[in-house]
């Protein structure tokens, strides 16, 4: 690879980059960076475009300019990139936002390698403009909103510095340090502004997002209509939370080993599991079946990690409703529709849900309503399965004819001899037969489909059910993680329903994320919702109760609905404020007053040794007059005394700035003689 | 002329500017001894592109000083000594009726010259005097509708008597702005005096003084002093010098911006003195008193030399409390 280091001032000449260029060249490329990241934390960028981004953006900041020979002949090959995105587009592999907001990136990218000159920063600017317009369509997170604080803040700094290099005569030094410290106390207010123009202007409340609904960075990819055996694997690592719940009775316990269901299917192809069932009617509340006596009543949230709109309840829901939806627009009621499967969907797309369940112990399931269809269903094999399969349970059971028990000892059977694995790589013809005969190892899918279709092939219904299992305790509820998504089996009991038999190793069925990434993910989440709910939710509506609520506090019992702070939080802010306002002030007036050249510094050195000699100045002297006065008077104290003046005027006043070292160098005679006359 | 000052007309140096001043400044000095400072003072006034007002008692080598000037820098030289019946006309020339061709034809009068001395110009009537303002501020005099252009470079040094004031018309406001600096001789030094008895016959006579420079040299190095540097924080320390007058309880008019341009081109000059092309605030102070002391109006009602004297201690006094940058 040619690499080329360019000057960075004009594009003419030879010489080396100045700090100051290559600094505004680094906050430029950080800041193309961070408008990438904006649209890259929404995980919709197809990988090979971060990749190609990514090297861009190294090679950048290391200096290498390796398009800036060839501009014309290089932007070929982004004709050829966007041919490869128009026929993704064309393939229905990628949304065409998405390549969009792809080319835009690419197109940063090959700016960023090419010659830096005020025409390239002005397009790499533009690009990162149009990128965080991209992002901000692809994802409203917090992840966005942090990169977006970062371009803001880096363009800002880089432009900023482009100006100041502007004005400066070439040749002459630019005052990196004068500008930066201003520069960046005036983005700080700047932000401080725009957070306060957020508050208090009135909301628009456009819906300018409709994509706000995806899923962001880390998602699970929500739950599809059919399962199939060998993928999503890697979830199990995932810690981000995907839902979060209020169990009432609340069952205290730190570890909930619950199942949380979200659908269910009974047909099985050989390679995907997929329901039969059709889409039922759509209404508020949807009633699944008969509640009982010991009904488990849940207040649940999905959090925009869960990405799908499944309601998820714990095994066995009977009723499920009061749904609303959390969008950029603000909270609204949201239908429910009941589809095959025991599926229940929300109509809305929303970044975020929260609803109402109730459930049974699952042996308490006796009322499933099913169709003859459905119920028959239950029994159906592939069309071509191996007869291994059946050979298999005739071995393992030896005879065994009730149906849990059956169920129970293939579990068993199946935890013993295989082992657990995440580890699977491509599509194999029959998965089933992969699992069971050659690789021996397989996820939770593998294992559950292999009961089912084993329970099967003996003449015991049985189905797969997918959801989480598990639940961490946090605060007064409970919290599930992408990691914890699962498959079990549903074994059909005469008379008792359905009873979940979970054939894989127990150890393996919950979330296996690391500790630290865990608490990482908590912090991120907590800050993720307190975005959510004070800032992409914040709605004209909160403003006008945050105003009422100044203007007449709420009498009598406070009721939950409101969102104001309390009392002490407007105290806090108020505070704050204040603080804020006095170190403005305090700023302001510092960088107001005159700041020491940096060669009155050397004066007052030589002041203070001439002060600690006993030679005093007089009033309104300066180091030259004085000079000139002790060249008449003590010619011993001028002969070291005369340089030094010299050299202070001219990087006073003179504009030869001392060099690094110097002011030891030219006080060093000074010393020598006042030790001289000291000593004598 | 001397080769190597010749070489500065095509570029200046700091150092040869200098050299050129100190030349100059020697010459002075060997006429009029004892006064090297003021020598200097005139030096840089001159290099400035200013006119100076020598203001003094008579017989302290006023006139000797401006003709060793002239002479010293190769300069036509004329001398005009105001009194109270001196017409305008003796100072810019007049047209003359030719009765032969029936025409008018302009004689030049002696302002016409590159460095005119107006000896004790404040005992003309200021109709008189003014007829030197127009020379001073443009380089040119008018005339029954006619412009002459006067000899570059043109410079005016005028002398005054300030304690001997019956009978004489003090110079007006407008002016005395016109002089870039009021300097006064005073008296030798008692040392210097006794030199003179005791060296009369040996120092050389004004005439005999060669030139150091030329017009065109002279010229080229004004326009290099000009384009000195000076740091924003020196500019600024005087206005802030010149604000101070402005603001003084016992001056009742402060200095005008032609006076802060004033000092501001003097000091530059005064910068070569130091071998610098650049200004210190030192510079500023150094000619502070002769620029600004003749432009002030006080508000006590003293005349002559005890004004000269108020007005430069109220200057010093200024230039101690007003804080230099550093």
């Amino acid at each position: 690879m040619a690499r080329l280091r360019v000057p960075a001032r004009g594009t003419t000449g030879g010489g080396s980059v100045s700090g100051a260029s290559r600094l505004r060249l680094v906050l430029r490329d950080l800041a193309a960076g961070a408008a990438f990241a904006s649209m890259a934390v929404s995980g919709q960028l197809p990988t090979w475009t971060l990749l190609l981004f990514g090297l861009a953006l190294v090679s950048a900041l290391m200096g290498w300019r390796i398009f800036a020979r060839r501009t014309k002949a290089t932007a070929a090959v982004l004709l050829g990139v966007a041919g490869v995105l128009v026929f993704s587009v064309y393939a229905g592999h990628v949304d065409l936002v998405v390549a969009s907001c792809a080319f835009a990136g690419l197109i940063a990218g090959h700016r960023l390698l090419s010659m830096p000159e005020p025409r390239t920063d002005g397009q790499v600017h533009l690009a990162g403009l149009l990128m965080v317009a991209g992002g901000a369509a692809l994802s409203g997170e917090l992840a966005f909103a942090l990169c977006l604080l970062a371009f803001g803040v880096l363009a800002s700094l880089s432009m900023g510095l482009s100006v100041v290099e502007g004005a400066v005569p070439p040749g002459e030094p630019v005052p990196v340090r004068a500008v930066m410290r201003p520069l960046g106390s005036g983005i700080f207010f700047a932000v401080c502004g725009a957070a306060a123009f957020f508050l208090l202007f009135p909301r628009l409340n456009w819906n300018m997002a409709a994509r706000r609904s995806a899923p962001g960075l880390g998602a699970t990819t929500g739950l599809a209509d059919t399962v199939r055996l060998g993928g999503e694997g890697t979830l199990k690592s995932n810690p981000r939370v995907v839902l979060r719940a209020q169990l009432t009775p609340d069952p205290v316990r730190e570890r909930l080993d619950a199942y949380w269901l979200a659908r269910t299917y009974d047909t099985f192809d050989g390679q995907e599991w997929t329901s039969i069932g059709q889409p039922k009617r759509t209404r508020p509340r949807v009633t699944l079946r008969h509640g009982g006596e010991h009904s488990i009543h849940q207040r649940i949230e999905l959090l925009p990690a869960y990405g799908g709109t499944t309601l998820v309840a714990l095994e066995t829901p009977t009723r499920l409703g009061n749904a609303l939806a959390h969008s950029a627009t603000g909270s609204q009621r949201t239908p429910l529709t009941e589809l095959g499967g025991g599926e229940v969907r929300f109509q809305v797309p929303a970044i975020a849900y929260s609803y109402e369940a109730t459930s049974l112990p699952p042996e308490e399931d006796a009322t499933t309503p099913m169709s003859e269809a459905e119920r028959g269903q239950l029994l159906a094999l592939p069309d071509r399965l191996d007869p291994r399969v059946a050979a298999l349970a005739q071995r393992v059971l030896q005879g065994e004819k009730d149906p849990l028990a059956a169920a129970r000892k293939l579990a068993a059977f199946l935890q013993r001899e295989y082992t657990y694995t995440l580890e699977l790589s491509g599509d194999v013809e029959e998965p089933l037969v992969d699992f069971l005969f050659v690789r021996k190892a397989g996820h939770c899918e593998h294992f559950a489909t292999a009961l089912t279709l084993l329970l099967r092939t003996q003449g015991i219904s049985a189905r797969l059910a997918s959801g989480f299992f598990g639940g961490e305790r946090v605060e007064d509820g409970y919290v599930v993680r992408a990691g914890d998504a699962h498959a079990w089996t549903h074994v059909l009991m005469p008379g008792r329903g359905f009873v979940t038999v979970d054939a894989t190793p127990p150890a393996n069925r919950a979330s296996q994320s690391l500790a630290a990434l865990e608490f990482l993910t908590g912090l991120y989440e907590a800050l993720e919702t307190r975005w959510r709910s004070t800032v992409v939710d914040f709605s004209l509506r909160d403003q006008l109760q945050l105003a009422q609520g100044l203007v007449r506090p709420p009498r009598g019992p406070r009721r939950d609905t409101t969102r104001l702070p309390p009392a002490r939080i407007w105290g806090l802010a108020i505070a704050a404020g204040l603080v804020t306002y006095s170190v403005w002030q305090l700023l302001s007036r510092r960088s107001s007053s005159p700041k020491p050249h940096q060669a009155t510094h050397l004066a007052d050195a030589v002041e203070r040794l001439l002060g600690e000699a006993g030679v005093r100045m007089r009033e309104g002297e300066a180091l030259e007059e004085l000079t000139s006065r002790l060249t008449r008077e003590q010619p011993t104290l001028a002969a070291p005394l005369v340089p030094l003046t010299r050299r202070y005027l001219e990087a006073r006043f003179g504009q030869r700035p001392l060099q690094p070292g110097e002011t030891e160098r030219l006080l060093g005679p000074l010393r020598q003689v006042l030790q001289t006359r000291r000593a004598s | 002329m001397n080769p190597p000052v010749r070489a500065l007309v095509a570029a200046p140096t700091v150092e040869a500017a200098r050299q050129v001043m100190e030349r100059i400044a020697t010459h002075l000095s060997r006429v009029v001894q004892g006064k090297e400072a003021q020598a200097r003072l005139t030096v840089t006034s001159v290099i400035a592109g200013g006119h100076v007002l020598l203001e003094d008692v008579p017989g302290v080598g006023k006139t000797t000083l401006a003709e060793a000037l002239a002479r010293a820098c190769g300069l036509s030289f004329s001398r005009i000594q105001f009194t109270a019946d001196l017409m305008p006309t003796d100072i810019l020339g007049s047209q003359v009726f030719h009765a032969a061709s029936a025409t008018f034809t302009f004689r030049q009068g002696p302002i016409f010259r590159q460095l005119v001395l107006a000896d004790e110009l404040n005992r003309a009537p200021p109709r008189t005097q003014s007829a030197l303002l127009e020379g001073m501020a443009h380089g040119q005099v008018s005339l029954d509708g006619a412009t002459w252009p006067l000899p570059a470079p043109f410079t005016v040094v005028a002398t005054q008597n300030p304690v001997d004031l019956t009978g004489t018309y003090p110079l007006p406001d407008s002016q005395l702005d016109r002089f870039l600096m009021r300097l006064s001789l005073g008296h030798p030094a008692p040392d210097v005096e006794a030199r003179l008895l005791t060296t009369r016959g040996r120092t050389p006579p004004v005439e005999t003084l060669e030139a150091v420079t030329g017009p065109e040299e002279l010229l080229s190095l004004r326009a290099f002093a000009a384009g000195l540097r000076m740091d924003d924080a020196v500019a600024e320390y005087i206005v802030r010098l010149a604000r101070a007058t402005r603001e003084h309880g016992d001056i009742e008019r402060g200095a005008s911006t032609r006076a802060v341009l004033a000092v501001g081109g003097a000091a530059r000059a005064q910068a070569l003195w130091e071998g610098r092309d650049f200004v210190t605030p030192g510079d500023v102070r150094a000619v502070l008193v002769p620029c600004l002391a003749h432009r002030l109006m006080l508000r006590s009602n003293v005349q002559g030399a005890a004004a000269r004297e108020e007005a430069s201690h109220l200057l010093e006094e200024l230039a101690r409390k007003v804080v230099a940058p550093r």
